[in-house]
């Protein structure tokens, strides 16, 4: 995988030293470049200037802190692989716009991996262990020191053991939020209006992400169960093109995945689900049970 | 005799209810059990309506805490609103969800006294700055602070929080 994005980011560099190789277009094999570099292609389309005559096709529903402004970026559109963008988006600055907690991301992916561990290691105790007991008939009396062979200690590993713990929900939260905050900066995070495309072929698709240079794996995000079926299709043959609801949207996913796509119905999900914590009491009597105002 | 009218009634109808396929539940059943007495003591049926359901909706309570009124100035409690637009300085302290300034006052160790000022953003030096200028013309101490730059908070050692809060609110915060 690393080896692969190495080639990837390495790609858009190696045309500049391909003339120095004589005749040789291919990348030579014993190439070692390092991890950040940064593919030239995908820094070309710069984020929209204040005075853009593009429409703005999403604005923030929420209150936005006076001290803040809106982050704004490109809305772009499936339908046809050259496609130009439709309009700009306002999105909220508290999601998308947080500062950069590595330390909660980590937490956050840790508790992701581990929480659902349960290992199954297990080492039988000396009372579990095949032999000995009393000797039937008693023999010759001789003083002999125990024998420590086939003992085992009872701190060694035993039974099935969980790992699972909690982090608090507030953390879980801000985890999600530094995530797409540091997929916008990055440039990794795009906004589209709608999953609709023309074909369901996934040769279309791997063409608009090569084309777009988006990167090397897509997670795409909608809300709700209606997902158009061409996309759902198209992705269904591909293992680093993955279709995902709303609700089911993990840091790990985030960061597994080089590139998020979201609908602007999922900016909204999004943010009224992730600034309601910022705004909420502590809870009176778990969240499942009905509020007046529940988001 | 109204009530062997009911039992005859009744008896057809458990008679009826045995030669009847299966086909409505035990509670219609029940209503033509009843209605089998004959027209003129014919009830109504069972209504469905959920418009009283409104005085339970009514009870539940909201999950967020709501924004303060409008009040000209300091409340009779103490607390005043955050300015209007945020003042020109290089740093914002952000009110916590209870509206409140976000000083608090911690003691570890059985004595030792430290203030924190939580919820900072933008350049937290020149907070700092600002923090140990104020606390000097208040103790005349220099008194040590620690910068946390990662969770933006800012450590006073003592306790200190009634008179930054009161600063803090006379900035604008």
């Amino acid at each position: 995988m690393l080896r692969y994005s190495l080639v990837i980011c390495g790609r858009g560099v190696a045309k500049r030293f391909a003339s120095s190789f004589s005749g040789e277009s291919a990348l030579p094999p014993n190439l070692l470049l390092p991890t950040n570099l940064v593919d030239p292609d995908r820094l070309k389309r710069p984020p929209p200037p204040a005075d853009c005559s593009l429409p703005v096709l999403r604005k923030c529903d929420a209150v936005i802190p006076a001290h803040l402004s809106p982050v704004q970026t490109w809305v772009e559109t499936l339908e046809s692989r050259d496609s130009e963008p439709l309009g700009l988006a306002h999105l909220h600055p508290d999601v998308f716009a947080v500062p950069p907690r590595l330390d909660i991301l980590h937490s956050v992916e840790i508790w992701q991996k581990n929480f659902k561990r349960i290992s199954h290691a297990n080492t039988k105790v000396r009372s579990e262990v095949r032999g000995g007991g009393k000797k039937p008939v008693e023999t010759e009396r001789k003083w002999k020191s125990p024998s420590w062979k086939h003992q085992i200690s009872d701190m060694e590993r035993r039974g099935p053991t969980s790992y699972y713990y909690m982090l608090p929900m507030k953390v879980r939260v801000q985890g999600l939020k530094v995530a797409l905050s540091s997929k916008m900066t990055q440039d990794y995070l795009h906004i589209v209006d709608s999953l609709n495309i023309p074909t369901p072929d996934s040769q279309y698709l791997l063409d608009l992400i090569k084309h777009r240079h988006w990167g090397e794996s897509v997670l795409i995000v909608d809300v709700g169960e209606e997902i158009p079926e061409n996309i759902l299709q198209a992705a269904a043959s591909l293992n680093t093109v993955n279709i995902i609801p709303a609700i089911g949207l993990n840091v790990h996913s985030l960061l597994k995945h080089e590139a998020v796509v979201l609908t602007l119905e999922t900016i909204k999900f999004l943010e009224d689900k992730l600034l309601w914590h910022d705004q909420r009491y502590t809870p009176l009597y778990p969240f499942k049970l009905p509020y007046s105002d529940f988001p | 005799m109204a009530a062997s009218f009911t039992l005859r009634g009744a008896l057809l109808g458990v008679s009826r209810l045995r030669c009847r396929t299966p086909g409505p539940p035990a509670g219609a059943a029940g209503l033509r059990f009843v209605c089998n007495a004959g027209p003129e003591e014919r009830r109504a049926g069972i209504i469905e309506s959920t418009e009283e359901y409104k005085f339970v909706e009514r009870l539940i309570p909201p999950s967020r805490v709501p924004a303060p009124p409008r009040h000209a100035g300091v409340t009779p409690s103490g607390w005043s609103p955050p300015a209007d637009s945020p003042p020109p300085l290089p740093y914002v302290i952000r009110r916590s969800r209870m509206h409140n300034i976000p000083v608090y006052t911690d003691l570890t160790n059985g004595s030792r006294k430290m203030t924190l000022i939580r919820k900072v953003e933008g350049d937290i030096w020149a907070l700092e700055k600002d923090v140990k200028e104020f606390l000097k013309e208040v103790t005349g101490k220099e008194l040590p602070t620690q910068v946390n730059e990662v969770t933006m908070t800012l450590k006073v050692k003592g306790h200190f929080d009634g008179e930054l809060k009161q600063w803090l609110t006379s900035k604008g915060f």
